[in-house]
């Protein structure tokens, strides 16, 4: 099992390189010459600009900044070879080293701000897979055992259906029914965007009320995808030979479809929750811009706007990291409860 | 030629190799033909084509109205005999701009699906059959860019590229093409080990040969299945990124954009709201549901006897 983790580990190397590679050169190509907010002041000279340029370590060839960005620098410096990155700069990054480097909106430091929103983030998504496999299981079940009947059909055109709706647009609706309408007919209604009330907001039912809408739209996403893999995978295991045994000795229908098939049934969920895990950084971007949710994928969006290419450079590989990290847990925990997996 | 898709999915007849190959399309047609739900979903895509392929047609004859043209004394006007569908904030004619938007959603949809296909099927062609440096090289690029999150990746390539419909299908299709590559390696991989490519190798067969009168057309199947599921998926991104103000810029009429206008301004009509939703939602819908069934229809264990 160590070994396997290990070995994971490795092959997940090069992939993190290479996207940090992607990353700074999408970013150079997008925002490269440009520093927020500089080309647009009249009052500076061109060599102004160019000293802020240099500065920032802007003119210095692209594979200089790249080593430099990911934290190689470091490395030189130790040796004794800091002249060659070229001169002072305020943007002093290196990832190897957890710094993401500063913001070129703000300058705080990237980490720092991607920090800050992440609980938000978490809410907002870990509430939504919490509901959503909690729905998505009993769904599915129910959709198995009476495989081919009335209800069966209604879910499976209504997971169908679930997959097809732009999460954007069910959101707008949401807004539409339960801030607006609602608050028209003079009914409590829902607060359309923000994590919090602007006055005095914050105490708990505050959060719950401006977290139901985002989080539906988002559970109502997981339920779709998940009760349809439930339903396919409990089909699969009841046909297996150990549970016509368990009913051939004569073992209640409910026994042996609530505790022998759903156990098996629901193990190979773990690897989907598994690949969901990155999807908790952001998965809810569309979501959040909708709601005005104050999350990472809010914070990633606006700033990718105003080129602040530090900030979208670290939230990117940030997320990636989670990424890797979230399909190695994933087989990490499938292994855990599969034996048949670890000692193949 | 020995048909490997009977052979591979354990058919008990080994048919004479011609005939079982056409047999099997010619099976998989039927089977696709007799899902109701299956046709009624190629029915509905075929009618969201003949719309926006008619787009300049109906805007002409039937709305009177350009999908840019102002009516501002009618704005926020609801579906009445002048406008079919309402207005929007400029008195833009809602139904003439939806029936544009059709142009959008589908030309971009399938531009998409088509270039990821080809890159996909090349990649996925190459890697699995010279199995080896190739493979490792090709496959470790799949894993870097299924590794970052696409949402990232289309927002940043937006932001460089400011996408017309041609460019935003290139955006899109430059991370589709990773996991198509993917999946048809796995499945060259298993065909290429096969009898009947090793036996046409030994009779001298070159690799060209092979690739393209062998493996490719019994890989055909995963890729026509895997391309038929991605079109609801391109959709709805295609739709999300209009959304967010990062796809086809205004005036372009896109069902995104729409939703994103609408936004601001659905206190004044709900209309403006529903009514793009409704054709993303369709869109999508039917191309799912096609893609499950052409994805039945290949698989002859879910044939019915």
């Amino acid at each position: 099992m160590t070994g396997y983790v290990a070995r994971r580990l490795l092959t997940a190397i090069p992939v993190l390189f290479g996207v940090t590679l992607i990353t700074f050169l999408l970013m150079h190509f997008t925002a490269g010459n440009y520093v927020p907010g500089l080309q647009l002041d009249p009052n500076l000279k061109p060599s102004d600009v160019a000293r802020i340029r240099a500065n920032l370590g802007l003119d210095r060839p692209l594979v200089v900044q790249y080593l430099d960005w990911i934290g190689i620098g470091a490395l030189f410096k130790a040796v004794g070879l800091a002249g060659a990155l070229g001169g002072s700069r305020n943007i002093d990054p290196g990832i190897l080293e957890g710094n993401f480097g500063r913001s070129l909106i703000d300058g705080g430091p990237v980490l720092a701000s991607v920090l800050e929103r992440l609980p938000n983030t978490l809410e907002l998504t870990a509430t939504a897979i919490v509901v959503g496999l909690a729905l998505a299981i009993p769904v599915g079940v129910v959709s198995a055992v009476r495989r081919g009947g009335r209800l069966d059909q209604f879910l499976t055109v209504a997971s169908v259906a679930g997959f097809a709706v732009p999460q954007f647009w069910l959101g707008l609706l949401l807004i539409l029914l339960f801030s607006v309408e609602f608050h028209a007919w003079g009914l409590p209604w829902l607060p359309s965007s923000g994590a919090v009330s602007p006055l005095g907001g914050g105490g708990l039912l505050d959060r719950l009320q401006h977290l139901a809408m985002p989080a539906a739209v988002l559970a109502f996403f997981y339920l779709s995808a998940w009760s349809r893999f439930v339903r396919s995978s409990m089909i699969e295991t009841l046909s297996q030979d150990y549970v016509r045994t368990a009913r051939a000795k004569g073992m209640s229908e409910r026994r042996t479809v609530y505790v022998h098939a759903l156990r098996n049934a629901v193990a190979p969920l773990v690897t989907l929750v598994g690949l969901e895990l990155p999807g908790l950084v952001s998965g809810a971007l569309v979501v959040e811009v909708v709601f005005g949710w104050p999350g990472i994928g809010l914070l990633a969006f606006q700033r990718a706007l105003q080129y602040d290419y530090t900030t979208v450079m670290g939230i990117t590989t940030f997320a990636a990291v989670l990424v890797v990290l979230g399909n190695l847990l994933a087989d990490v925990l499938y292994a855990a409860i599969d034996p048949r997996v670890r000692y193949s | 030629m020995i048909d490997s898709e009977r052979l591979a999915r354990g058919a008990v007849i080994a048919a004479p190799a011609a005939r079982a190959g056409r047999g099997f399309w010619r099976e998989s047609w039927e089977e696709l033909r007799s899902n109701r739900a299956g046709m009624g979903a190629a029915i509905v895509l075929c009618l969201l084509v003949a719309i926006a392929l008619a787009a300049p047609a109906i805007s002409g004859l039937v709305t009177h109205y350009g999908p840019t043209q102002q009516d501002l004394a009618h704005a926020f006007a609801s579906p009445g005999r002048r406008h079919w569908l309402g207005t929007d904030e400029l008195g833009r004619d809602t139904l003439t701009r939806l029936v544009y938007g059709a142009r959008v959603s589908l030309g971009v949809g399938f531009l998409t699906v088509a270039i990821a296909l080809t890159v996909g099927a090349a990649v996925g062609l190459l890697a699995g059959y010279y199995v080896g440096t190739l493979d490792d090289v090709l496959m470790r690029v799949v894993d870097v860019v299924l590794s970052v999150p696409p949402v990232f990746l289309y927002i940043l390539m937006s932001i460089l590229f400011r996408p017309n419909a041609i460019t935003l299908a290139v955006i899109i299709a430059s991370i589709g093409w990773a996991g198509l590559a993917r999946l048809v390696r796995s499945e060259v991989l298993s065909l290429r080990t096969r009898d009947f490519i090793v036996a046409t190798r030994s009779l001298g067969a070159s690799d060209a040969r092979l690739i393209l009168h062998h493996v490719l057309p019994n890989a055909l199947p995963v890729m026509i299945v895997a391309a038929s599921l991605s079109l609801g998926q391109v959709v709805l991104i295609e739709a999300a990124l209009d959304f967010l103000g990062l796809g086809i810029q205004a005036p372009t009429p896109s069902w995104g954009d729409m939703l994103s206008n609408a936004q601001v301004y659905f206190v004044h009509s709900v209309w403006l709201v529903v009514l793009p939703g409704c054709l993303i939602f369709l869109t999508v819908l039917a191309a799912n549901v096609l893609g499950n069934a052409i994805r039945d229809a290949f698989d002859p264990r879910l044939r019915r006897a």
